[in-house]
């Protein structure tokens, strides 16, 4: 099911509540309660769920994972969008009405 | 030392 939202850079977004997620074998596996449906984000996929439990801008984001991982910011920052429109959906995360930095 | 990046991905599992 597609929300027909996008993201906006300025917008912070947050995961969703209403998700239980569970670490296996170091990838993060999600059970969303409302759907009954189950998903697995991966490692990285599980920094980045873990970094969306506080209001990011998707700057902060690329910046802390540019201080993990070994990768050119403009790559991170593609893959990053591409990841996050699947993670909006199918309603795990949504954008919050005000601009930060 | 950084770790190796890689694409992050969304799977969906089929669980009954």
């Amino acid at each position: 099911m597609s929300t027909n939202q996008s993201l906006l850079p300025a917008r912070p977004i947050q995961r969703e509540t209403g998700n239980i997620a569970s670490d296996m074998n170091g990838e993060k596996v999600l059970l969303n309660v409302n759907k009954g449906k189950y998903f697995n984000l991966g490692e990285i996929g599980g920094v980045i769920w873990e970094l969306l439990e506080q209001p990011m801008s998707i700057r902060s984001i690329v910046d802390q994972l540019l201080s993990i991982y070994a990768v050119e910011r403009a790559t991170c920052e593609q893959q990053l969008l591409a990841f996050l429109d699947q993670l909006l959906d199918e309603g795990l995360i949504f954008m919050h009405d005000e601009v930060r930095d | 030392m950084k770790k190796e990046w890689e694409t992050p991905k969304l799977e969906v599992l089929h669980i009954k």
